[in-house]
C-alpha cells in the first residue's frame, strides 16, 4: 500500500511539473503586452529595460528555473495588470478560501441529498418516486444551469428573505448559492448511484444474499448499495473540482468574493503572471483530485491490486 | 429411507407475463420431497427447473406468480404445516428463507458479494439464523470453513472471494447455505460452472454436508452424469412439467418415458466411438401456447396418436416409479426402448 501510494503521488508530481512546464513556455509566446499596464505609451527601451528587469530576455531554461525556484519559495511571482505590483499569492489568499468554503458545502449538500435520491429510487424502482426523480434528473440536466440559477436567484431571495449583495459572514446569503451549486450534482449523483444499483441488483450474489434471508432493505444497504457506490467513489473527488472551477457563473451572481471568473478575467486582460498562478492552482487540485479519487477506489474495492498490474477483476 | 414428507408440491402451475403474453413455465407439477433425501429434477434449459424451486423461496422474478396449487412445507419447528404458495408478505418468507430453505447457484464466479470478506459473507448467514453474534460467530463461520474443506480456514475467513479459485467459492457457497441451518438445500446446478475434477469433490462435499446437518437437497441439473452420482431420486421435467419419476435405479434401468429415453441416449458416455452422438430433434414447445397432449410428441418419432390430442396422466410402473406416457397405458402397442436402455442396465455406463 505505502509503495504504491508513494509512487502514485511521485507520478502524481511529474504530471504537475509538466502543466507547469507547458503553461510557462506557452506563456512565453504570448504578446509581451501582458507585463505592462501601460504598454502603449512606452519607448521601445523601456521596454526592453522592463522585460530586462523581470529577467523576461534570458534563455528560456535559465527562466524555467527561476521560476520553479521561486514556486519552492512559495513566490509566485507579481501581478503586473490585474492589480499592478501586488504579489500574486497575496490576491488568491483572500479568494480561494471562500471559493474551497462554497465548494465543500455544496458537495456535502449534494452527496446528503444525491445518494439517498439514487438509493430511494433504485429501491422503488419503476415506482412513483422514480419517476419523479426521473422527472428531477431530466430537468435539472436539460436545462442549461444559467437558467435555473436565475429563477433561484429571483425567488430565492425574497423567499429566504436575504439582499442581493453578498454577506460573506451570514448564513443566510450561503443557503441560495449552495443550493444552486448542488443541484447539478444532486443530479449526477442521483443518476449514476440509481443505474449502478439498479445494475448491481440483478447480480447472482443479490439472488444469494437474498435466499439467505436477509431482507430487502438489508440487501439494499449492505450489499446492493455499497458496490454500487464504488464506481461513483471515483468521481467524487473530481465533481467537487468542477464545483469549485464552475462556480464562476454563481459567484458572479451573488457577487461572492471566490475566485470564480478570475481566470478569465486575467487571460482577457493578458495579465501572463497571474494566469500562471491559477493554472498552477486548478493542476494541483486537478491532480490532486484524481489521485484522491484513485486511492479511495483501493480502499473501497479490494479486487483492485496495488502491487502487481492487472488485478483480478 | 425414512419416509417422512418435508415438502409437498400438488398441482403447481407458475405463469408469467412476458410482453403482454402469458408464459405457463409449470404446469401443473405433483412432487413430493422426503427428509434426508436427495431429489435430482433432470431436464434441459427452459424446462422450468429453475423456477419451479425458485417458488419455494419466494424468488420468482416479479412477473412471475403461482396460479393454482399448493406447496405444503411441514419442516417447521413448531410442526406446522405452511403452505408457501400462499405466502405473500416479505415477511413471512423471510422466516422460510434461509431459516428453513437454502439455495447454492450455479456459478460460484459471481454468487458472492465481491466486496465482502467471505468470513463476513458467513457471519452474516450465523447472525441472522442462530443468534450468534461477535466473536461466537467468528467462531462458528471457521467451523463451517472447515467442514466445508477450506485449508486454514482462519486466514482464509478474512480474504476477499477474488483469492479464492471456482472451487472454493463453491465451497464457501455452501458453507453460506449451511450456516443458515436449513431444512432443505435446493442446488441450483452447482456443479456446471465448475471443470469435471472439482464436481466431483462438490457432489461428494454436499452428500456429506446431507449426513452431517441432516439436510434434504434438490438437486437441479441437465448432467445425468451428475444425478447418477448423488441422487436418490430423479425428477425429469420436460416443458414445466415432470413427466417421470422414480428411484436412481428406475430412472437409469428401467426408464419408460421417450424423453427419458431420449435423454440417456444423448449421454457422451454411452455414444461409440465414430458414431455420430444421438441428439434430440426439434426444438422444445413454445410454453406461450396451450399444450395438446403430450408435450413431448412432436420430438417423438414413435409418438402415438394419442399424444397429440390427450396429455396423458400418470401411470404407475412401481410404487416408487411413475411416468407420463400413453405407452404405459394397457391398450397401447408395445414400443421397445432403444437400445441404450439396454446398455446401460447390462453395465455399458460407468
Amino acid at each position: 500500500m505505502l509503495k504504491y501510494l508513494v509512487k502514485r503521488i511521485a507520478r502524481s508530481f511529474v504530471t504537475l511539473l509538466l502543466i507547469l512546464t507547458i503553461v510557462f513556455c506557452l506563456l512565453r509566446l504570448m504578446p509581451i503586452e501582458g507585463y505592462f499596464p501601460n504598454f502603449d505609451k512606452m519607448t521601445e527601451q523601456q521596454i526592453q529595460v522592463g522585460l530586462d528587469e523581470m529577467g523576461l530576455n534570458d534563455p528560456l531554461p535559465v527562466q524555467i528555473v527561476r521560476f520553479f525556484n521561486d514556486l519552492l519559495h512559495g513566490d509566485l511571482g507579481t501581478s503586473r495588470i490585474y492589480r499592478a505590483n501586488v504579489a500574486v499569492t497575496e490576491i488568491l489568499k483572500d479568494k480561494v478560501p471562500v471559493s474551497i468554503r462554497l465548494g465543500v458545502i455544496a458537495m456535502i449538500v449534494s452527496l446528503l441529498a444525491g445518494l439517498p435520491m439514487g438509493a430511494l429510487m433504485a429501491r422503488y424502482k419503476g415506482k412513483f418516486f422514480d419517476h419523479l426523480g426521473t422527472v428531477f434528473i431530466v430537468c435539472i440536466q436539460a436545462v442549461p444551469a444559467a437558467v435555473y440559477y436565475l429563477y433561484i436567484q429571483l425567488y430565492g431571495t425574497t423567499a429566504v428573505g436575504v439582499g442581493l449583495l453578498f454577506q460573506i459572514n451570514n448564513p443566510k446569503y450561503w443557503i441560495l448559492p449552495v443550493i444552486s451549486m448542488s443541484l447539478g450534482n444532486i443530479a449526477f449523483y442521483a443518476m449514476w448511484l440509481r443505474r449502478y444499483m439498479v445494475d448491481e441488483s440483478n447480480k447472482d450474489y443479490v439472488k444469494l444474499a437474498k435466499a439467505k434471508g436477509l431482507s430487502e432493505g438489508k440487501v439494499m444497504f449492505r450489499h446492493i448499495f455499497r458496490n454500487a457506490f464504488v464506481p461513483l467513489a471515483q468521481y467524487v473527488p473530481t465533481a467537487f473540482l468542477n464545483t469549485v472551477i464552475g462556480s464562476i457563473y454563481i459567484e458572479s451572481l451573488y457577487s461572492i468574493p471566490g475566485m470564480g471568473g478570475l481566470l478569465v478575467t486575467v487571460v482577457k486582460k493578458h495579465d501572463n503572471t497571474m494566469v500562471q498562478g491559477i493554472v498552477l492552482l486548478y493542476a494541483c487540485v486537478g491532480v490532486i483530485g484524481l489521485l484522491l479519487g484513485d486511492l479511495l477506489m483501493v480502499v473501497l474495492d479490494p479486487r483492485i491490486s496495488l502491487t502487481k498490474k492487472g488485478g483480478d477483476r | 429411507m425414512e419416509q417422512k414428507k418435508i415438502l409437498s408440491v400438488k398441482d403447481l402451475e407458475i405463469k408469467f407475463h412476458l410482453r403482454g403474453k402469458t408464459l405457463n413455465a409449470i404446469r401443473g407439477v405433483s412432487l413430493d420431497l422426503y427428509k434426508g433425501e436427495i431429489l435430482a429434477i433432470v431436464g434441459e434449459s427452459g424446462s422450468g427447473k429453475s423456477v419451479f424451486t425458485k417458488s419455494f423461496m419466494g424468488l420468482l422474478d416479479v412477473n412471475g406468480f403461482i396460479s393454482k396449487g399448493d406447496i405444503l412445507y411441514s419442516g417447521c419447528d413448531d410442526g406446522k404445516t405452511v403452505n408457501l404458495a400462499q405466502l405473500k408478505k416479505e415477511k413471512q418468507w423471510l422466516k422460510i428463507r434461509g431459516h428453513e430453505i437454502a439455495m447454492i447457484m450455479q456459478d460460484p464466479m459471481t454468487s458472492l458479494n465481491p466486496l465482502k470478506t467471505i468470513g463476513a459473507q458467513i457471519v452474516e448467514a450465523i447472525t441472522l439464523h442462530q443468534n450468534l453474534k461477535g466473536n461466537a460467530a467468528r467462531e462458528k463461520a471457521i467451523e463451517y470453513l472447515k467442514d466445508v474443506g477450506i485449508p486454514y480456514p482462519e486466514k482464509r475467513f478474512s480474504q476477499y472471494p477474488h483469492e479464492f479459485s471456482g472451487g472454493m467459492r463453491q465451497r464457501v457457497v455452501i458453507a453460506i447455505a449451511v450456516a443458515c441451518n436449513p431444512q432443505i438445500l435446493i442446488c441450483d446446478e452447482p456443479t456446471t460452472a465448475l471443470d469435471v475434477t472439482i464436481q466431483a469433490q462438490i457432489l461428494s462435499l454436499l452428500k456429506e454436508m446431507r449426513e452431517k446437518y441432516k439436510l434434504s437437497i434438490i438437486m437441479i441439473t441437465h448432467d445425468l452424469g451428475v444425478v447418477a452420482n448423488i441422487a436418490d431420486r430423479i425428477a425429469v421435467m420436460y416443458a414445466g412439467d415432470i413427466i417421470e419419476i422414480g428411484t436412481s435405479e428406475d430412472i437409469f434401468y428401467d426408464p419408460r418415458h421417450p424423453y427419458t429415453w431420449a435423454l440417456l441416449s444423448s449421454l457422451p458416455q454411452i455414444g461409440v466411438k465414430g458414431e455420430e452422438l444421438f441428439s434430440i430433434q426439434g426444438t422444445p414447445p413454445n410454453l406461450f401456447m396451450e399444450i395438446q397432449g403430450d408435450a413431448f410428441a412432436p420430438r417423438n418419432p414413435q409418438a402415438l396418436k394419442i399424444d397429440f390430442v390427450k396429455r396423458p396422466p400418470y401411470f404407475e410402473v412401481s410404487p416408487t416409479h411413475r411416468a407420463k406416457t400413453w405407452l404405459l397405458d394397457p391398450r397401447a402397442p408395445k414400443v421397445s426402448p432403444p437400445p441404450v436402455v439396454e446398455k446401460i442396465r447390462n453395465g455399458g455406463i460407468r
